[in-house]
């Protein structure tokens, strides 16, 4: 994330966030795939690992994709959604109306770029939502993570937020790292 | 009028949405994964609408449209921004720069064809494009059934085609599927609760994307007031229970308007390959017979002069049988092509009893027939009499 100058904007309140993403994940699921999402009202206690002190990444039954995307201005922020490898399958299976076997032909840059463009699309979501609120700011490209018992720390003075869907039996969360920008 | 759309966007996923969002109506679709992409493509092309990603690689959508305003010969092209970047002041300062429309992901197919419609006047495929399908091609085919078993019996059935067969329970499920992927034919038991088979129906032809997409009602043979309803209402067909999938298949390829030469005709090492099937009901070979001159037409021009016309697979001649090789012989002898025939120990039994056909010499393989083709050179089209 870029560094930060003065002066800075006002913290966002964690209704906000929480509204704001619950929001915009049941939106780009139900309108790209169908699908419902229902926030999760916390983390099962044997998710979180790293630091107490502070939200952790949570463990997702790994192999884990983690789709990201960030936007900078008046707030900067990265936003990392992370799903279980058979979520992610199962996403842009439907995504693509493509069955599994034509699926496995594709390779994983279709789960990929699926995961990419769902994220792109919640971020975008919940940056436009920012951005109405006095907050205007850009979108940045997409990236893929992929792997096991990875961990992400904030940097310091960054606003994290750590939300758990669940979504046809799988867990997914929205990790939200926020900071003051421009 | 063909339309000609240029999607910008840097996922392959969106691409293949807009493709697939369009793929029903006369148009072709063009891809591009960056501004830069993006301006030689319709520099190339001329399309008559762009969608355009905002967030991009190399060029971003912004930048691509500042340059098409200020290129005289691409400026009048519409364009509408497909992006998952919006806000209020961001789409009223991208509206400035001249964009027809403005779509903020995510976004439905059926917005997008809504959005597009106002732009380009969509029409669905033509006969003429839609002939370019054919049996080897994927079609989407959505059931609406609350049977699992009669869904089960259709995709068992259909399984040795290329279609996918997508079994829904109830009007909603049908609804969403509709919203998300156009299906090429679709299925509709009659009899589901409170009526919803023509609700459903009715919805699906006021709906742009399934209006002329064909609709079958599916109900079992002795509900003639049901049968009766559906076919004044407006179903394309109906097909009753128990199914005979063998009949449905046929009628399934006619109602998707789609090219079965290929079951009967192929090109094959130089010579053009006619079979004929275990069984040729009625509708088989009308089928053949519609293909036949065509298919010839087609040979000659391609430089073929060697015809195999292989009735191995064939149970039994009967007369409308006959009534088919008889002028497809004729045929091939008034287009100068030499032919053979490969048969079986029943067709030749069968021919040989008869005074018409009792000089028909049969091979027993392709490639014996092939081999005997090669051996008469430049041997002028005649009636078999070559003893095996």
């Amino acid at each position: 994330m870029p560094t930060t100058t003065a002066p800075t904007a006002a913290p966002i309140a964690e209704t906000f966030v929480r509204e704001n993403i619950i929001r915009a994940i049941g939106d780009v699921f139900q309108t790209m795939l169908g699908y419902g999402v229902q926030p999760a009202a916390a983390a099962p206690p044997d998710s979180a690992v790293g630091s107490s002190s502070r939200p952790s990444v949570p463990a997702i039954p790994a192999p884990l994709v983690v789709g990201t995307v960030g936007f900078i201005g008046k707030l900067n922020g990265l936003i990392y959604l992370y799903f279980d490898e058979s979520l992610a399958l199962r996403c842009t299976g439907d995504m693509l109306c493509m069955g599994e076997l034509e699926l496995a032909e594709t390779g994983a840059e279709s789960v990929n770029d699926a995961i990419g463009e769902l994220t792109n699309m919640v971020v975008g979501s919940f940056k436009n939502c920012l951005c109405d609120a006095g907050y205007p700011c850009k979108l940045t490209i997409p990236s893929i993570l992929r792997g096991s018992n990875f961990c992400v720390e904030p940097i310091s003075h960054a606003q994290r937020h750590v939300y758990y869907f669940q979504c046809h039996g799988h867990q997914m969360v929205a990790d939200i790292h926020l900071k003051s920008g421009e | 009028m063909h339309y000609k759309i240029l999607t910008v966007d840097d996922s392959k996923v969106v691409r293949i949405i807009v493709r697939k969002t369009f793929r029903s109506f006369d148009c072709e679709i063009f891809e591009a994964v960056n501004g830069v992409e993006g301006l030689a493509l319709a520099a190339k092309t001329v399309p008559d609408l762009i969608l355009l990603d905002i967030t991009m690689p190399v060029m971003d959508g912004v930048e691509m449209l500042t340059r098409i305003k200020a290129d005289p010969q691409l400026k009048g092209i519409p364009v509408m921004m497909l992006t998952a970047e919006g806000g209020r002041d961001n789409v009223l300062k991208i509206a400035k720069l001249g964009v027809r429309d403005y779509i903020v992901k995510p976004f439905t197919e059926a917005t997008l064809v809504e959005k597009a419609n106002r732009i380009i006047d969509l029409k669905p495929v033509t006969e003429s494009v839609d002939r370019k399908k054919s049996t080897l091609d994927r079609a989407d085919i959505l059931v609406v059934e609350d049977k699992p078993a009669i869904i089960q019996q259709l995709t068992e059935g259909l399984r040795h085609t290329p279609w996918k067969i997508q079994g829904v329970a109830n009007q909603a499920e049908a609804m969403e599927q509709c919203s998300r992927l156009t299906p090429d034919l679709i299925m509709i038991n009659l009899t589901l609760p409170d009526e919803s088979a023509f609700t459903l129906f009715r919805y699906l032809r006021t709906n742009p994307r399934t209006m002329f997409t064909p609709v079958f009602g599916l109900v079992v043979k002795t509900d003639t007031a049901v049968q009766n309803h559906a076919q004044q209402i407006g179903f394309s067909s109906i097909v009753t229970k128990p199914i005979d999938v063998v009949e449905l298949e046929a009628r399934m390829a006619k109602a998707m308007n789609l090219d079965t030469s290929m079951r009967y005709f192929r090109l094959e090492a130089g010579h053009l390959i006619i079979s004929l099937p275990e069984i040729c009901t009625p509708a088989v070979l009308g089928e053949v017979g519609q293909y036949l001159q065509p298919k010839l037409t087609e040979a000659v021009n391609a430089g073929l002069n060697r015809v195999v016309i292989d009735i191995h697979a064939v149970r039994c001649l009967e007369m409308n049988t006959f009534k088919l090789l008889f002028p497809m012989m004729q045929a091939c002898r008034d287009l100068g092509m030499n032919y053979s025939l490969v048969g079986n120990p029943q067709v030749i039994t069968e021919c040989r009893g008869v005074e018409e056909t009792k000089t028909w010499v049969f091979h027993a393989t392709l490639d014996e027939a092939k081999a005997h083709l090669a051996g008469e050179g430049a041997a002028t089209a005649l009636p078999e009499l070559v003893e095996t």
